[in-house]
């Protein structure tokens, strides 16, 4: 049975066009405050520092509440004129999250896999 | 000279760790190698991802803990296991509704802290089930990375120097 591919770590700054990560069909975790939603197309859109994201949820079961952090696993979907959005398959609040500890955190985990 | 004993402690290991390093010992089925050191049970914490739900048989589910997707098993056949059958009722009835009562926590999206035996099936590692916490704390799987990584520095990847004689 073959696993599920894991949500690779990322700040939504590191989501730009010449970036590795910036890739179609990449799985990704990302963390950011809700900014926009619309209900109809179910289309949210969350920040991180300068960096914005818009994310895919008609799929989850979640209350969207704008000005609150959510974090998504989902895939990454390029469209035509290299706008970004990903396909979340599960979401969560993370309303109380130490985004400082977070960034801090994924440097660290990159070095230790790195073998730093 | 006492090695340090790894050996049915839960040890805490990012999962593209406990998916790369551990290696099956030969004649050992329920004991694995990690550079060099025994180990027969793990601790992990992320999102669930998938969940296979088969009612009286067994709950399997991944956990993503952003470095890679450990598959879980939780077995709910206590019931009408021969594994099970020479022990006491009552013991059963309890460990059969601990079971379902962890089954019916463990929903897609939400952040676990599971616990049990390093298994494998059909080359796969896994972890079969003891505990299963489901974590509310937003911080509760950075702390993990961070108990992972230091634990790893400090205790698991220390190789023991045995003293001159």
């Amino acid at each position: 049975m073959a696993t599920i591919a894991s949500g690779a770590l990322v700040t939504l700054e590191e989501l730009a066009p010449s970036l590795p990560h910036f890739k179609h069909g990449i799985s990704l975790r990302v963390t950011g405050k809700l900014q926009d939603y619309d209900v109809e197309t179910a289309i949210a859109v969350i920040v991180d520092r300068n960096a914005s994201l818009k994310v895919d949820t008609q799929h989850l079961n979640l209350n969207l509440r704008i000005g609150s952090i959510f974090q998504f696993i989902g895939e990454l979907l390029l469209e035509p004129d290299q706008e970004a959005i990903l396909k979340a398959r599960v979401g969560r609040n993370v309303d109380g999250m130490d985004l400082n500890l977070y960034r801090q955190s994924l440097q660290l985990l990159r070095d230790f896999q790195a073998g730093r | 000279m006492d090695a340090l004993q790894l050996v049915n402690t839960h040890v805490k290991l990012l999962a593209f760790d406990f998916l790369s390093t551990l290696k099956p010992i030969p004649h050992e089925p329920t004991s694995f190698s990690r550079k060099g050191k025994r180990l027969s049970r793990a601790e992990t914490v992320g999102i669930i991802v998938s969940r296979d739900y088969k009612p009286n048989r067994f709950l399997k589910f991944d956990i993503d803990d952003g470095t890679g997707c450990i598959p879980c098993v939780l077995w709910l056949n206590q019931d009408t296991s021969r594994h099970f059958s020479r022990r006491c009722p009552s013991t059963v009835r309890l460990i059969s509704q601990m079971a379902a009562d962890f089954a019916s926590q463990v929903q897609l999206g939400v952040i676990a802290r599971v616990r049990g035996r390093i298994t494998s099936f059909r080359g796969n590692l896994q972890i079969t089930l003891s505990d299963v916490v489901i974590e509310r704390d937003p911080n509760s799987q950075i702390l993990h990375w961070l108990d992972c990584l230091r634990l790893a520095r400090n205790c698991y990847d220390k190789v023991v120097v045995p003293p001159k004689p």
